[in-house]
């Protein structure tokens, strides 16, 4: 039976996409050239009965609303709330946020609950805005204008008030809207490392504090079993609607004739027609690599590769024999934690390294524990860490040769091993992936693990291109629908659900 | 000297009495400020600190013989209906045109742009041939986008959250702008409002010999580096001269840029402007909360019905005002608001020309705008040491010789050079009053890099100045030395210059106004502050 369409990558985007278009009665397959689903937010395993549930390990940004939209619940999607962060410190004590913030400062800890506020403020906005397709720029209908009013609307009903403030701190850098709020370095220098992990930026860099909003004004719940657990319910979800998953299916071609998506092809040869394309891989993927040159217009071409996607953050994991222990906290075991040198300026100068094709010699390190949470990880007793290691550079000068693979790896387990003195002792597997592994093994451009750098540029209309920025493309029946697109950006599922449900508006 | 004051439209008001507006400072934006009040028929004084007028748009003999435009040096955006209005051209106001723009670099080569497109075509293709076919194309381009800036610098701010049926029918008028222009024209708006100047350039062009030179006048003035988002906006500036038609981007000033702050003040005086100089102002007189004149350092009071504040946010609000006057949240933002300065001036009175060791004689090498960008990383690395506290080791420099083009302003045969040079943060690691112990090594760090380029440069010098941003604050009184009154990035520009709502001139203090820079459209020799904030004053009869 024919196809009705086709979702190229049975990551978390890809996922969801399969599952609305199945739930809407589309016969639907989803290639994925893994062996198993799930992309960067699948589970891995790093050692034998040792795994992590996702090279990207936050999922503090699904929406309650798109898993609601998707059913997830019924298959065996269960919340659960944020463990406290840690942030540690050469000398000191850390500290365990929020609770611990009053000990430090009651003026920071005031500054606190404003900050809160704030975000508590803008969560419905954010949440209305980042669930939604980015509003029409030239409204050429009058359900665009209609859409258009709303997105204006929503500003108003935010207040005067509030909608300057927004205006007035998004554009900043992370780290001057920080300054302005605490006192204490520690605070300001961890609060901002979220703006920045995955970007080609630092905490000085205008505009990253937006990244900062759209990370922390967010439901903020987590899910039992992490980023794994969200795509296998997803996968349970679009089984059940009838979807079809094809995993070591790899499309080498997407094929555009008449000017329209016609299929894919696959590297075993085969060919796959459907007259309706969701592509989840990036976007400078979907039109550089898969569709093939010359097809389309120089223009639009151009307008891909225009897209900055270089990768900052390598991944580190490590298999422990025991719990990683810091010497700060003896006997307490955290799900995350937040190493940098204890300033700002330690997070720009780990940034500064980039510019120059470098990896830092003192890296920042966000760390997850997931088998605090979840015994089953790893053997008992034993631990995964799972470690977000910035900043790497996809095109270091020379290649991520094994020398500078060691040197790098060196770094960060030098760093970790400042605050946990027995890590090392402890490590029974350990696994570095650079920004060019990450390339090679997700198929992803640059090791950009947003499939485009989040910047003020590459936000809203204007990501993934501004001719795709709704998810339909330039080329009729190809969506677009991966992190590279509106609401994308880390472990959301959103993209994915939007792009087909643009197409299924057509 | 009232020769042409019978040509303002009503004759000065009579001397006695109250004055209609007391303007403190008279930088270029005060001055104008009170000329198109004069003009109105206000009675206007304009008291200065100094003994001379022009603020930061200042000509100074500093040796013997040699004038120099010791801050602000060359002149672009000087807005041509305000030299128009203010007949500025008939008090000597005058611009040379700088034609061409020479960055050497590191390994002996070097990049000669001019304003012959086909010179400067060829010149480019020595690097690469395909950015040489598309900077034309560019410069276009940017002409284009232009088009949005312009009204916005030429007005007032729009203002996105209005709730008034008469702004909402503006912003409804700017949108039918914005619309009109087409969508791809809007999309490279946005970028230009986000992109990093290198982001930006790299989309045209290919060739690092000309993206560094070109992206650093995003930076100018800016604590924020090539690859900061953000900086791509400023590149705008560049292209918008051309598009007025009358004068290039770039000029000199004859005799210096404090000609230009002479002209206008040669215009105000004509309209009946007082202008009193060596009259510091120790605070603003207040009544009921309200203000009602200046209190002179010398403990004169001068009542006036308005106060029209030509200085920065920083003073006017925190030392004229004083923090007791404002709410606490209003307040709160003007200290939000940043001004940290991030360049200096060195100015040097020289023997004779010097030369480029990559191209040696007195050729256009020597005659436009020299730029000291060799490469990305190296302008990179020059912000890097910024960040941290400390002058730039080796920093990126703007460079004109201005005898060159104007020999009034050196002795025969002797020359003068003005070298801007970035970055040079206020706040050192060691603090901002460590700059007067580190002022000689900032220079010799901005002779000896030159002394790379032009190897016979340190022999040639008779005197220099150097310039901190601590010795600005220090003599002209820009807080924390900046040079715009308020750093121009996003968060700062438009509406929300210098504090959220209040872009329109008009302050929480009643009878308070503000025209410099640190109001929209900002900083620069550009006038429209002053202009835009007399035009509302009039407009909504303040005075």
């Amino acid at each position: 039976m024919a196809l009705d369409a086709i979702v190229i990558g049975a990551g978390q985007n890809g996922l969801a996409a399969a599952a609305r278009l199945a739930a809407a009665g589309r016969k639907v397959a989803v290639l994925e050239r893994r062996g198993a689903v799930g992309g960067l937010a699948g589970a891995v395993e790093i050692h034998p009965g040792y795994r992590v549930p996702g090279i990207l390990h936050d999922e503090g940004r699904v929406s309650p609303r798109a898993a609601g939209r998707l059913g997830l619940e019924r298959h065996g999607l269960a919340w659960r709330d944020a463990p406290p962060v840690f942030l540690a410190e050469a000398e000191g004590p850390g500290i365990l946020l929020p609770g611990e913030i009053g000990g430090r400062s009651r003026r920071d800890a005031s500054a606190w609950l404003r900050y809160r506020a704030f975000l508590d403020k803008l969560r419905p906005l954010l949440d209305a805005v980042m669930g939604s397709p980015p509003p029409p720029l030239s409204p050429a209908s009058a359900g665009d204008l209609w859409e258009l009013a709303r997105s204006g609307a929503r500003l108003w009903r935010h207040g005067r008030r509030d909608t300057l403030e927004l205006l007035r701190v998004a554009p900043m850098c992370v780290a001057d809207y920080l300054d302005e709020l605490f006192e204490t370095p520690l605070l300001v220098a961890g609060l901002a490392a979220p703006a920045v992990i995955g970007t080609w930026a630092g905490p000085w860099s205008a505009g990253t504090n937006t990244n900062l909003l759209l990370a922390e004004a967010v439901p903020g719940r987590r899910l039992a079993g992490g980023p794994a657990a969200l795509v296998a319910a997803l996968e349970r979800a679009a089984r059940a609607a009838g979807a079809e998953i094809r995993t070591g299916a790899e499309v080498l071609r997407l094929h555009v004739e008449n000017g329209r998506a016609a299929g894919v092809s696959l590297a075993s040869g085969e060919r796959l027609d459907a007259a309706t394309v969701i592509a989840t891989c990036d976007p400078k993927r979907a039109f550089l690599e898969l569709i093939a040159a010359g097809t389309l217009p120089i223009r639009i071409e151009e307008e891909y590769r225009r897209i900055r996607a270089r990768g900052t953050a390598a991944k580190v994991h490590l298999a422990l024999s025991g719990p990683l222990e810091l010497a700060a906290r003896p006997g307490q075991a955290f799900e995350h934690i937040r190493i940098g040198g204890g300033h700002v300026d330690d997070l720009e100068r780990a940034f500064d390294a980039v510019k120059y094709r470098e990896a830092s010699p003192n890296p920042h390190l966000e760390i997850r524990v997931p088998s605090v949470a979840d015994p089953g990880l790893a053997p008992a007793g034993h631990h995964v860490v799972s470690i977000l290691a910035s900043y790497a550079p996809h095109d270091v000068a020379g290649g991520w040769t094994e020398k500078r693979r060691a040197d790098f790896l060196a770094s960060v387990l030098a760093t970790l091993e400042r605050h946990a003195p027995d890590v090392r002792s402890r490590i029974v597997a350990q696994e570095l992936l650079t920004p060019a592994d990450l390339e090679a093994s997700y198929a992803l451009t640059g090791g950009q693990l947003h499939h485009g750098e989040p910047a003020l540029d590459q936000l809203l209309v204007m990501r993934p291109a501004p001719s795709a920025a709704r998810y339909a493309t330039s080329v009729p029946g190809l969506y677009l629908g991966g992190s590279g697109s509106h609401g994308g950006g880390g472990v959301t599922c959103t993209p994915g659900l939007l792009a087909a449900a643009a197409a299924l508006a057509r | 000297m009232n020769a042409h004051a019978g040509e303002s439209p009503r004759a000065p008001a009579p001397a006695r009495g109250p004055y209609d507006a007391v303007v403190v400072g008279a930088g270029h934006n005060g001055l104008v400020c009170a000329a198109y009040l004069a003009k109105a028929g206000r009675r206007v004084l304009v008291v200065e600190r100094r003994r001379q007028v022009g603020g930061a748009t200042t000509t100074e003999e500093i040796h013997p013989g040699f004038k120099f435009s010791c801050c602000s040096y060359v002149v672009s955006l000087l807005r041509p209906w305000i030299i128009r209005d203010l007949d500025l051209p008939r008090y000597g106001y005058e611009v040379l045109p700088l034609e061409e723009t020479f960055t050497p670099f590191e390994d002996g080569s070097f990049l000669l742009r001019d304003s012959d497109p086909e010179r400067t075509k060829r010149a480019i293709a020595r690097f690469s041939p395909r950015d040489a076919e598309v900077y034309k194309q560019f410069g276009q381009k940017m002409a284009e986008l232009g088009r949005l800036v312009k009204p916005m610098i030429d007005g007032l701010a729009p203002d996105p959250l209005a709730r008034n049926p008469f702004e909402i029918l503006r912003l409804a008028k700017f949108a039918r702008h914005v619309r009109g222009q087409g969508e791809e024209w809007l999309i490279g708006n946005v970028k230009m409002m986000t992109m990093s100047a290198v982001d930006f350039l790299s989309e045209w062009f290919e060739c690092e010999q000309l993206i560094a030179p070109m992206s650093v006048s995003g930076i100018i003035g800016t604590f924020l580096g090539v690859r900061s988002p953000g900086t791509a906006y400023v590149l705008l500036h560049h292209y918008m001269g051309e598009i007025d038609g009358s004068y290039r981007a770039w000029g000199l000033p004859k005799g210096g840029t404090g000609a230009i702050a002479e002209a206008i003040a040669g215009a105000a005086r004509a309209l009946g402007v007082e202008i009193r100089l060596g009259a510091p102002v120790e605070r603003l007189l207040m009544k009921h909360g309200r203000a009602a004149g200046v209190v002179l350092e010398n403990g004169d009071e001068i009542a006036a019905k308005v106060v029209v504040s030509g200085v920065d946010p920083h003073r006017t609000f925190l030392r004229l005002v004083g923090e007791e006057h404002l709410e606490p949240e209003f307040a709160q933002q003007v200290k939000r608001f940043k001004m940290r300065g991030s360049s200096g001036k060195v100015n040097l009175a020289l023997d004779a020309l010097p030369e480029f060791a990559c191209l040696p004689g007195a050729g256009p090498q020597l005659r436009g705008d020299i730029t000291i960008a060799p490469s990305i990383e190296y302008l990179e690395r020059a912000y890097d040491d910024a960040k941290y506290g400390a002058f730039s080791r080796r920093p990126f420099m703007d460079i004109v010789i201005p005898s060159l083009t104007d020999p009034t302003v050196a002795p025969p045969g002797k020359h003068t050079m003005s070298i801007f040079v970035q970055y040079a943060p206020y706040k050192l690691k060691e603090g901002a009053a460590d700059w007067p112990r580190q002022r000689e090594a900032f220079g010799d760090a901005v002779i000896d890099t030159l002394a790379q380029y032009m190897p016979n440069l340190p022999g040639r010098i008779l005197h220099r100045q150097v310039l901190t941003p601590w010795d600005l604050e220090q003599v002209y009184g820009l807080t924390e030395g900046n040079i715009f009154h308020g750093e121009l990035s996003l968060e700062q520009l438009a509406f929300q210059r210098p504090v959220p709502g209040w872009s329109r001139y008009r302050t929480p203090i009643g009878h308070l106004w503000m025209c410099a820079s640190g109001t929209h459209p900002g900083g620069g020799i550009m006038g429209a502050p002053g202009a835009l904030c007399a035009r509302t004053m009039l407009h909504v009869r303040a005075v």
